[in-house]
């Protein structure tokens, strides 16, 4: 065995891959986190209201959630497939030709929609979780509000938002460990080395890809493996003080509202 | 006065009935959104390669059953879905008991260090499964189980044990100990107390703790991608991925294959909605 010191870490803290992994990495949280308090918070408050068929609509919302992340990936690979695909052909025939786009294989279009498709998995997760924090709100408060002339709006705004900032929280800090660590999707999706061109690829993906090869098969013990190790070290140095972090900052803003 | 309020109710009604219908609008065209890659997959599993390009998006011309038979015996799925089963169902059982009995005895008070060693258990849902992957890796080979199924239910086990301490503990310590101590003085001994009085009072978290292991173990595939280098201990996921590696024309056999991997969990999932949503989502909500 042969020590190198800290020759892994200097690599690794210097090389423009790891960054622009990282990069992806926040922008593939931030897009989640957007997306959960849009489309999530919005389908949550929609069922808090409880519609008829709540039960229905909840079971088919929550679904995805337990569709494993292999399978979502090969999904949507077939969907979003030029050829033989869904969208494109669907777009075509609708007359929306113009509108049909090579999803994985363009460098500006592969991330976005890498992260559509996890977000589409992850969907039901926001939603549940923001329904569980909007029904521990006493009724009587938005009732208050709604007597004393508040619109729909105004209640939400200033009445059951405030007080969902723990289920915020909590979401928010449960995707950040998740998305830093996201790897199913963009493996199945874009391979090992993050096609096209890296435009896709995330600390996940660099760590595997330098750990055991991007060809995929096992090729002897590769030489990488202690640089993928010291890639996942700072990975969890920067993951656990974040989070934490991350924590720390959101728990003061509930206390503050 | 009185027919300004008059109007102001009808306005009020007609409001919202109208908020009510477009609510069913917009939540029956995101369930449609949500829904339908789930069925274009059960869909797609009857294709043939000709229907792959001839009708992309519609229903396939003929059924094609064979798709199945052939992915059972050609794409690997007879071994991978008994290993997926076997690997699944060892380590929800073995975690499951573990952490049950560790949860009790951390659940027990006046145990200075019990606090501690609760955090240490919970501590283990932050770690990267990609930092601990390869030291796993080669402490596997060094223990010869390199290449059987316990090399993945053996980690699988230990990491199926933050997520049920983190459920269990709480469910534990909310149990009066006036039970135990009235069975005590009635001559049971520690086991019996735990066996027959804590455990049944305990089982819906147990439900809990195996739908939320159940459904990762089932799924999980980085894990087995790394560890298991041969198709012979492959589960399901990582057999798929390497199957479609080798034929990737044949989407018929591998949404046959997805479907397959996706069906039991489905099945369960629909039989049991209200634990499954309750479960998946009990480690975020108790945090």
């Amino acid at each position: 065995m042969n020590f190198i010191g800290l020759a892994n870490f200097v690599e690794a803290l210097q090389s423009p891959e790891v960054y622009r992994a990282g990069w992806h990495n926040l922008i593939f949280f931030l897009a989640i986190v957007a997306f959960q308090n849009t489309i999530g918070l919005f389908l949550a408050v929609q069922l808090d209201a409880r519609p008829r068929w709540v039960e229905f609509y909840r079971t088919i919302l929550f679904m995805p959630v337990i569709i494993s992340l292999v399978a979502t990936g090969f999904i949507w690979s077939l969907m979003l497939s030029p050829n033989i695909g869904v969208i494109n052909p669907l777009l075509k025939d609708l007359g929306l030709g113009s509108l049909a786009k090579p999803w994985l294989s363009s460098t500006t279009l592969a991330l976005p929609t890498v992260i559509i498709v996890q977000a589409w998995q992850m969907l039901g997760w926001s939603i549940v979780i923001y329904l569980a924090g909007l029904q521990g709100i006493p009724r009587e408060l938005r009732e208050a509000a709604q007597i004393d002339g508040a619109t729909g709006w105004q209640v939400f705004r200033h009445i059951t938002f405030p007080l969902l900032a723990p289920s915020f929280t909590i979401l928010t800090v449960l995707t950040f460990i998740l998305i830093f660590r996201v790897f199913d999707v963009v493996y199945v999706l874009a391979g090992p080395t993050g096609a096209p061109a890296g435009a896709t690829d995330v600390l996940g993906t660099l760590i595997y890809r330098n750990a055991f090869g991007s060809t995929g098969a096992f090729s002897g013990v590769s030489l990488r493996m202690s640089y993928a190790i010291a890639v996942s070290v700072i990975v969890l140095v920067l993951l656990g003080t974040q989070s934490a972090a991350l924590l720390f900052w959101l728990r003061r803003r509930e206390v503050k509202t | 006065m009185s027919t300004a309020t008059d109007h102001q109710h009808r306005g009020g009604f007609i409001n919202r009935q109208a908020v009510g219908l477009t609510r069913h609008i917009v939540l029956i065209v995101i369930c449609l959104l949500v829904i339908c890659p789930i069925v274009y997959m059960f869909i797609a599993s009857f294709k043939t390669i000709q229907d792959f390009f001839e009708h992309p998006y519609g229903l396939p011309t003929v059924w094609e059953w064979q798709n199945y038979i052939r992915a059972w015996e050609e794409a690997n799925v007879a071994v991978t879905f008994t290993n997926s089963v076997i690997v699944t169902g060892l380590s929800v059982l073995f975690s499951t008991v573990l952490a049950t009995l560790a949860s009790y005895g951390l659940s027990q008070p006046g145990k200075p260090l019990n606090a501690t060693l609760f955090m240490v258990f919970v501590g283990g849902l932050l770690v990267p499964v990609q930092l601990i992957v390869l030291p796993l890796f080669i402490l596997m080979r060094q223990l010869n189980l390199f290449g059987t199924l316990f090399s993945i239910i053996m980690p699988y086990s230990a990491l199926g044990l933050p997520l049920a301490v983190l459920v269990l503990v709480p469910f534990f310590s909310a149990l009066p100990s006036e039970l135990g101590d009235a069975a005590r003085i009635d001559g049971a001994n520690e086991w019996q107390v735990f066996w027959h009085i804590m455990i049944p009072l305990v089982r819906p978290a147990l439900a809990t703790v195996v739908i939320l292991n159940g459904v990762w173990m089932w799924n999980d595939f980085f894990i087995p991608l790394v560890i298991a280098t041969k198709p012979a201990i492959h589960t399901l996921p990582v057999g798929i991925v390497s199957f479609f590696g080798v034929y990737s024309t044949e989407w018929g056999l591998v949404f046959a294959s997805v479907s397959i991997s996706s069906l039991p969990l489905i099945v369960a999932y629909v039989l049991l909605t209200r634990q499954f949503v309750a479960g998946l989502s009990a480690g975020a909500l108790k945090g």
